[in-house]
């Protein structure tokens, strides 16, 4: 499903040379529910970005679905996270101006669908945020964000969904929604990665990957 | 993603920042309403002098005296001199002859008092000059040798007296005298216009100027190839009733139409240009304005255009949302100022300068080209910004504030 290769990413700042990913390899199969910890410059985030088709790594292969990514030109890449992949962030990223249906309609208008209204609000309905279709983001809470997030991520029916710290924002009875939301995700068959750094949120999946200075030190099964 | 998609984006981003968009629009609309009214203004004038030059006829030369301030002896034009060039043995190119005698007049019936042109002629005028009866008739023959209190008006000045009521038969007063109206004109437009008022050369010889002068003899040339030759005549004829020496400056100078008419028009096309490249400038100021607030546009929206890439936009997804909102916030502009060009030259066609009224004539090129100028404008302003859009990094963006 997904296949990482000895990854390595490495900045190259001029003067030095920051090895931000070691020769990473990892992979995950269908269904499943992984977090990534690891403190800040452990590499977590260069680790999303390259999982989630935002960077390319300088060496090392990576499959998604059987294709190669690493490879693959911007456009492609860009096809990539509107076809395959989800995303869900800590700070939710809806766009302001667009009402909750518009903010998930987004990824489907780049796929150039049509019945795009309709798919949206089914969307909103499978995470129980439909009561707030037209709503802005800045009518609603946190919470509420994080679900539309989380719609927005499901329209193009993903095969992985990467979620950036999606509970930083949010309370411990919101966090746990939000959590069981994308459990319930995994029970459906869509992989979801969670970066975190909160050993309570890492308790909801089934697998734990421990990261520091670019490298894998412990792996933990549930 | 489709471009009607790239449309709509444009247009929710335009309308979400309507004070800003309206500002940034500013400058487009000034500058297209300043090209499309000042090019009109200038084609408005291009156009009043050829009809001007026109009902002065095409083949018509206008004989005046000399204002060379270096010949001694001026002597005036005369009726006889006018008669003179009648003679066909001595000018066969000509086919008509009028002398004409003008001066600026107050004319009052009623209550209503005009100051006009008041201009002395023969019936011949009609032959070498476009006048167009209305109604009535015009000067004959038996009110030249009568010397008969008789005038026409022109079409405006007609209107300005009566108003709506019929002229023929009326009685007015030109400097003090009783003159019966017995014919007016059609409307000829041009500079000048139609306030003027005609009568009899020699009723004016003898009831205004006094004396036997007339200032100005307009001929016809036979036809417009005679024109070299008419000069000729006219010079041979005056000179030698002028008593000029081989050698010595003409006391007189012949106008040709033609002439006149073509430098005119050349100037004329010149200060079109001017005209256009005023309005140019502005429209360029108009674009700078729109480039600026595109780049500030842009680094405003890093973190959405972050969030788009990372939902599968592609760079040309987001070149062509920036471009088109620049190009559509152009063309809005631009048929803005179009519109309120319309309205301002429709305005302007009720101020008149003294004799002369401003007249803006848009065409449908002028406003197609204004159009497509405002859009091209916003397409090249648009570029820079969309292109920095375009190529931002989404992880970047993403982590933007």
């Amino acid at each position: 499903m997904i296949e990482l290769k000895n990854i390595t990413k490495i900045y190259d700042l001029g003067t030095v040379k920051v090895n931000a990913l070691d020769d990473i390899s990892l992979s995950c199969q269908k269904g499943e529910f992984i977090s990534i910890m690891g403190h800040s410059g452990s590499g977590k985030s260069t680790m999303m970005n390259i999982l989630g088709c935002l960077d390319k790594p300088t060496s090392g292969s990576y499959h998604i679905d059987g294709q190669d990514v690493a490879s693959m030109s911007d456009d492609a890449l860009a096809v990539m996270r509107n076809r395959k992949l989800g995303f869900v962030f800590q700070s939710y990223n809806l766009l302001p101006k667009l009402t909750a249906t518009a903010n998930v309609e987004l990824p489907l208008i780049y796929a150039g669908n049509k019945n795009r209204h309709q798919r949206a609000l089914d969307a909103l309905e499978s995470v129980d945020i439909a009561d707030r279709a037209s709503h802005h983001p800045s009518e609603m809470s946190g919470g509420e964000q994080q679900r539309v997030a989380v719609a927005r991520a499901l329209i193009n029916n993903p095969l992985v969904i990467l979620a950036d710290e999606p509970t930083g924002n949010l309370d411990t009875a919101t966090s746990h929604n939000i959590m069981m939301l994308l459990t319930e995700q995994c029970q459906k068959g869509i992989t979801v990665i969670v970066v975190t750094h909160e050993e309570d949120i890492a308790k909801y999946t089934q697998r734990t990957i421990y990261l520091r200075d670019g490298k894998i030190i412990e792996e933990k099964r549930r | 993603m489709s471009i009607w998609e790239s449309v709509k984006t444009a247009w929710q981003s335009i309308f979400s920042n309507k004070l800003r968009s309206s500002l940034t629009m500013l400058g487009i609309v000034i500058g297209v309403m300043a090209v499309v009214l000042l090019v009109s203004i200038g084609q408005g004038f291009q156009q009043s002098l050829t009809t001007t030059f026109n009902n002065m006829g095409a083949s018509a030369l206008y004989i005046s005296s000399s204002t060379d301030k270096t010949i001694t002896t001026v002597r005036p034009l005369t009726f006889e001199d006018a008669q003179a060039l009648e003679d066909k043995t001595v000018a066969p190119s000509i086919s008509a002859v009028s002398p004409t005698l003008g001066s600026r007049g107050s004319v009052s019936y009623g209550n209503n008092n005009v100051t006009i042109q008041i201009t002395g002629i023969t019936p011949a005028i009609t032959q070498i000059r476009n006048y167009q009866m209305e109604e009535g008739r015009f000067i004959t023959d038996q009110d030249t040798t009568a010397r008969n209190n008789v005038v026409v008006l022109g079409y405006q000045a007609a209107l300005d007296l009566f108003g709506s009521e019929s002229p023929i038969g009326k009685s007015l007063r030109v400097s003090g005298s009783k003159f019966q109206v017995v014919g007016t004109m059609q409307k000829m437009g041009g500079f000048g216009g139609d306030s003027y008022l005609l009568m009899p050369l020699t009723t004016m010889q003898s009831k205004i100027t006094g004396g036997n002068n007339v200032q100005q003899i307009a001929v016809k040339a036979a036809s417009p190839e005679l024109v070299d030759a008419v000069i000729a005549e006219i010079t041979s004829v005056i000179r030698a009733r002028h008593y000029i020496r081989t050698g010595g400056a003409d006391d007189f100078t012949i106008q040709d139409m033609r002439e006149t008419l073509n430098s005119m028009q050349q100037t004329m096309a010149t200060f079109s240009i001017f005209l256009g490249a005023v309005g140019a400038i502005s429209l360029l100021v108009g674009g700078i304005g729109i480039m600026n607030i595109m780049l500030v546009s842009v680094s405003e929206r890093t973190r959405e255009v972050g969030i788009r890439k990372a939902i599968g936009a592609k760079r040309r997804d987001i070149l062509l949302q920036f471009l088109i909102e620049a190009a559509a916030l152009s063309l809005t502009g631009g048929l803005i100022g179009l519109l309120l060009a319309l309205g301002g030259a429709s305005l302007m066609g009720n101020i008149s300068l003294g004799t002369m009224s401003l007249k803006a004539e848009i065409s449908a090129t002028i406003v197609i080209i204004a159009l497509s100028v405002s859009v091209g404008t916003g397409l090249i302003s648009g570029t820079y910004p969309a292109f920095m859009a375009a190529k931002l990094d989404p992880i970047e963006s993403l982590r933007h504030e």
